[in-house]
């Protein structure tokens, strides 16, 4: 897919913008501050309806402005799509509308209308980070792909908010409210836990692919998935599952209750990258890890252009100037069939790439070539 | 900026405590009462007083009412057998404006929140559950909104109340009448796909 165009008002540190990127890589070059991120967190948003920067949403905001947008067309296979998020902030309250081909939506309905994948400098922590990166990374995917994932998901977090509430501030628990809730976590877990099962299984043969490409012979990558509770069979089904999760959940209430916290669920999964049979995490070196990381991202594209039969839109934020030469070169060679690209450094890249470069300086974009 | 009168200084102070009203509507309404003759402003401030005075909560079902028991709860034409749990006595009006239910009902005063601090002892629940033990309706209609809150509150009751003998159902989820099918979001589809039902011969 291809954005055609942005148009910007308030948002970050623009005021206007209007911008007809091009097919291809677009090379986004400029010193820091001037509104990189800015605008790659805007494009983000016409897919994803949420920056990936920041919770706080009345941070998008210009200082001084409530209102502000994000307006977008975009080319899919099946033909074009005007996109328009809106958020307000007034009175400490932020709220976000969005609309598809002028229609007004809600977020369940705007989110996907078309995919990117996202690639910031954080991410090159896959590997050795906390396991709340590795579930962004399997939630980044999926939600894009099913609006019932991210509905579940955010379901899940709002029951798993208010057991945590009542764990914490009950002198006297109900046993039957636990129940309750337990039966309700147990239900979006075992949908959770499927669709995340089923993603690692095929992002993990898309990453060996990729890693067995860049160093043939050597020790092959893998994804395991570890989901909370500690299943392994999950061809039984989703019913077989529920129940499972519903038992492993009784079991771990005496522990719960003396914790005040909810300690199994799909918010406890993590996701653990071996080399051969060896956790990366421990005992890869640096450059181990960072091609793992990239081989990771490299699949991620292929999984979601797979799934959704549509070309991603990638966005690489300041990752370029992380890698070598050698590296660049491996990962955008691997992203395959990718129809447009946003990349952002702050000087031009050792690498000769881009099919047209601008320079954004003080919220202002030209381009160079 | 010169100061404006007290008196409507205070009423715009009033008005803009309102849910929805911000400063610049409750200055517009105001300035459009001070326009009216004495005899309106008298009539409305007499409305005011007369909804704390007068109304007060239902004694069967907390529903709000100017005698106790309500309008609904003495009427004999309604169906003793069916019993509708709702969170607010907004929602009653809701679903009266229908005309569809003709059982009884009973306002639970919200839903059970922890992180608001609303757990089933700061609801209505124990007198429903003597209610459901007393009036022996057949069946126990949970009318909650279709949130996280409205869902777990259905579910809690109709754990509580099912060891009763009691048939408890919930108002379905679905597709809004007169819209199309691929106008809705995946959401409310799948939804609706999940409590779909047979159709009759
Ligand atoms: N709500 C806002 N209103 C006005 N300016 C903002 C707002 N949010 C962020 N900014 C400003 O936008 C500027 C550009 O931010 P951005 O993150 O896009 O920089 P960048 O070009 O990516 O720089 P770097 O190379 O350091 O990553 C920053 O100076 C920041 O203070
Ligand atoms: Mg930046
Ligand atoms: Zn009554």
């Amino acid at each position: 897919m291809i954005v055609r165009s942005v148009t910007l008002g308030s948002f970050r540190n623009y005021a206007a913008l209007d911008f007809q990127p091009s097919p291809g890589l677009n090379l986004i070059v400029g010193r820091n501050a001037q509104g990189k991120s800015n605008l790659l967190e805007a494009i983000a948003m016409l897919g994803t309806g949420k920056s990936f920067r920041t919770s706080r949403e009345s941070e998008l905001v210009q200082h001084g402005q409530s209102l502000a947008f994000v307006n977008g067309v975009a080319e899919l296979s099946h033909g074009s799509v005007t996109l328009s998020c809106r958020i307000v902030s007034a009175g400490g309250v932020t709220r976000k509308t969005y609309a598809v081909n002028g229609a007004p939506v809600r977020f369940a309905s705007f989110l996907g209308s078309i995919k990117v994948v996202t690639f910031v400098p954080a991410d090159l922590l896959l590997v050795t980070g906390p396991p709340s990166l590795r579930r962004a990374m399997l939630n980044a995917t999926l939600a894009q792909e099913r609006a019932t994932y991210y509905a579940d998901l955010a379901r899940y977090a709002k029951h798993l908010a208010q057991k945590s509430a009542y764990l914490r501030t009950a002198t006297s628990p109900d046993p039957r409210l636990l129940a309750t809730y337990n039966a309700l976590l147990a239900e979006l877990a075992a949908r959770l836990l499927l669709a995340r099962a089923r993603y690692v299984t095929q992002l993990t043969r898309a990453a060996a692919a990729i890693h067995r490409r860049w160093i043939p012979g050597g020790a092959p990558l893998s994804a395991v998935y570890h989901p909370s509770p500690a299943l392994r069979d999950y061809a039984a089904g989703e019913a077989e599952l529920r129940l499972q999760i519903g038992a492993a959940l009784e079991e771990a209430l005496p522990r719960e209750l003396a914790r005040r916290q909810c300690l199994v669920g799909p918010h406890r999964d993590d996701v653990e990258l071996l080399l051969g049979e060896l956790p990366l995490a421990q005992f890869g070196s640096q450059g181990q890890q960072r091609t793992a990381v990239l081989a990771l991202k490299s699949a991620e594209y292929a999984v979601l252009r797979e799934r959704t039969g549509e070309a991603p839109v990638l966005l690489l934020d300041d990752v370029l100037s992380e890698l070598d030469a050698q590296r660049q070169e491996a990962f955008l060679g691997s992203v395959e069939g990718y129809e447009q690209a946003f990349v952002t450094a702050t000087a031009l890249p050792a690498l000769e790439i881009g099919s047209a470069h601008y320079v954004v300086e003080g919220a202002r974009l030209s381009r160079i070539r | 900026m010169p100061s404006i009168a007290g008196p409507v200084q205070s009423l715009i102070n009033e008005f803009a405590k309102l849910p929805t009203i911000g400063p610049k509507t409750a200055a517009r309404l105001v300035f459009y009462l001070l326009a009216q003759p004495r005899g309106e402003a008298a009539s409305l401030a007499e409305a005011i007083l007369a909804l704390k005075d007068k109304v007060r909560s239902c004694s069967q079902c907390f529903s709000i009412t100017e005698d106790d028991p309500c309008e609904i709860c003495r009427d004999p034409r309604r169906d003793p057998r069916l019993l509708c749990v709702v969170a607010e006595p907004k929602d009653i009006f809701a679903l009266e404006r229908t005309g569809v239910y003709r059982g009884r009902y009973h306002v639970l005063g919200g839903l059970i929140s922890p992180m608001e601090g609303i757990g089933p002892d700061q609801l209505r629940v124990r007198e429903l559950i003597a209610r459901v033990g007393q009036e022996s309706p057949s069946e126990v209609v949970i009318a909650t909104n279709p949130n996280a809150e409205g869902e777990a509150t259905a579910l809690y009751l109709s754990r509580l109340l099912q060891p009763l003998g009691v048939t408890v159902s919930r108002l379905a989820y679905g597709l809004p009448i007169g819209g199309e099918l691929d106008y809705a979001d995946e959401v409310t589809l799948a939804k609706a796909i999940e409590g779909r039902r047979i159709l009759e011969k």
